[in-house]
């Protein structure tokens, strides 16, 4: 079965039939937003099944959406938190890729700033290698980027899309060795892009992030994942009663290969390893549960089927 | 930036420095100091690395005085102060709490200040200087630069008086001859420090 992520957008009204057929059809909802009258599902569903969901929402005036970033977790690397780079264009960047369905996190740098002075500790790389892909805003001036980038992009193993103001062919020149994906033109910028042209930029990044992302599928898809990710979710979601009281919004994040589940790992690791997924396989078998950088979570890197032998 | 007379970013990477100019507009526009800068040249150079930015002010308002702002009448001991302008209340109470005492200044509503003293002198009271602006015009205008300038530039030398004001940062040691390069920048405009 073939899982697309798609966004659903309808009204609050009788939404709950559309949340049941899409659990009944195999698919995973992956976040829930009400906002006033109107929900938002984020939803992996089996590719063959998406007319079928349009059709039935269409009496409810709901619309079902593709969207590529679903299901995945993005780091979003501004070079500090400070007024010169926040809230445009870090801010400005993370919304819109969270608009598109991906769960974007900031990752604020304590000494990203400057061209000879720009650092990156271990804490920050490691914690941008627990997600799905960097997003690095960079400045303006290709000097600095020059500079700077190698030192910034050092024990990064996701990969990096670099955002800066010197033009897109300029950014591919001046980074050796290259990188994953680059988007020019954005680069520090201090008003808010609501013009069309800015926002053009902002999808130019959200294509970049899908073309790098489709590759990784595509690398993924030669040697899966033991379990997919959204059923994971979906077993702590029915086991570890916990979960339903964390307040975050995306309590279990899912990503492409793995999930981080946002409960304390000393009291969790535990009962999570020991949770059956069927037939006495159980999810320590066929996943590494890691403590996660981020705050005291909980890290599931769900281990390829080469190295498990296990296909649930 | 059409209400500033020369306006400027010199900057030997053409794309950055068109960025910078936008940076410079917009901040000084979120700041509100528009109105009050004549000229400014900013001067990026990212390969020293270097920043210099240098300007001109108009000619400021002049200090606030009480009676700018509101009616005094005064009746034996009795003096009342009828606010027309809240913005400078907040000043006025503290200047008048000092001068007289917390038990003399009564507020009965947001508008009206009644003192209770004796041998008020109605021009006195009217002349109280409440605000001056040029004292933080220039605090703004330097912290605006900051602003504008790159991150990461933590070695910085800044001055204001007269009228004009520099802000020279840069991640190394500034070079000795700095303040040559600043007389430098300020005769592009026309002027000089």
């Amino acid at each position: 079965m073939n899982l697309v992520p798609v966004t659903y957008k309808g009204g609050i009204y009788r939404h709950d039939e559309i949340r049941d057929l899409i659990e009944d059809l195999g698919g995973y909802i992956i976040q829930k937003h009400i906002i006033a009258q109107e929900v938002v599902l984020q939803a992996l569903v089996p590719k063959e099944d998406i007319p079928l969901i349009a059709a039935i929402a269409k009496p409810l005036t709901g619309v079902i959406i593709p969207s590529p970033l679903v299901g995945t977790e993005i780091a979003v690397v501004s070079m500090s938190l400070e007024i010169h780079h926040l809230p445009h264009a870090s801010c400005d960047v993370a919304e819109y890729i969270r608009r598109m369905g991906a769960k974007s996190n900031m990752v604020g740098l304590a000494r990203g700033f400057g061209k000879r002075i720009a650092q990156l500790n271990d804490e920050e790389r490691d914690v941008i290698n627990e997600h799905d892909l960097a997003v690095y805003l960079l400045g303006d001036f290709e000097t600095c980027i020059k500079q700077k980038f190698p030192v910034l992009r050092r024990g990064i193993e996701v990969p990096i899309i670099v955002c800066g103001g010197p033009s897109t062919e300029t950014l591919r020149e001046i980074i050796d060795p290259p990188v994953d994906g680059y988007v020019g033109n954005v680069g520090r910028f201090m008003h808010r892009t609501k013009e069309s042209e800015e926002l053009a930029k902002l999808d130019d990044v959200v294509d970049e992030i899908t073309r790098v992302l489709d590759r990784k599928r595509e690398g993924i898809a030669k040697d899966p994942p033991s379990v997919s990710p959204a059923r994971l979710m979906d077993v702590i979601n029915e086991q570890v009663d916990e979960i339903h009281e964390v307040l975050s919004p995306t309590p279990v994040t899912v990503q492409m290969t793995g999930l981080r589940v946002k409960l304390p790992y000393d009291t969790f690791a535990r009962v999570l390893k020991d949770i059956p997924l069927e037939e006495g396989v159980t999810i320590g078998e066929v996943a590494d549960i890691v403590p996660s950088r981020m705050r005291d979570y909980i890290l599931v890197r769900i281990r390829p089927f080469s190295d498990t032998n296990i296909m649930v | 930036m059409e209400a500033v007379e020369y306006f400027e970013v010199e900057c030997p990477e053409k794309i950055g420095g068109d960025y910078y100019r936008r940076i410079a507009d917009v901040v000084l526009l979120d700041h509100n100091l528009i109105r009050v800068v004549k000229k400014l040249h900013i001067f990026i150079d990212p390969r020293i690395p270097l920043f210099i930015g240098v300007g001109v002010t108009k000619r400021l308002p002049g200090v606030v005085r009480l009676m700018d702002f509101a009616d005094v009448l005064i009746k034996e001991q009795k003096v009342t102060i009828s606010i027309g302008d809240e913005t400078y209340l907040a000043p006025l109470l503290k200047i008048l709490w000092e001068q007289y005492g917390k038990e003399n200044v009564e507020q009965p509503d947001r508008f009206t200040i009644i003192l209770q003293i004796e041998g008020a002198d109605m021009k006195s009271i009217e002349e109280i200087p409440v605000y001056d602006p040029r004292e933080s015009i220039y605090k703004d205008l330097i912290y605006a630069l900051q602003v504008i300038q790159p991150e990461g530039f933590k070695v910085r030398r800044q001055y204001y008086g007269g009228e004009k004001f520099y802000l020279v940062a840069s991640e190394d040691t500034l070079p000795e001859n700095i303040e040559e390069i600043v007389r430098e920048k300020f005769s592009l405009m026309g002027e000089s420090l």
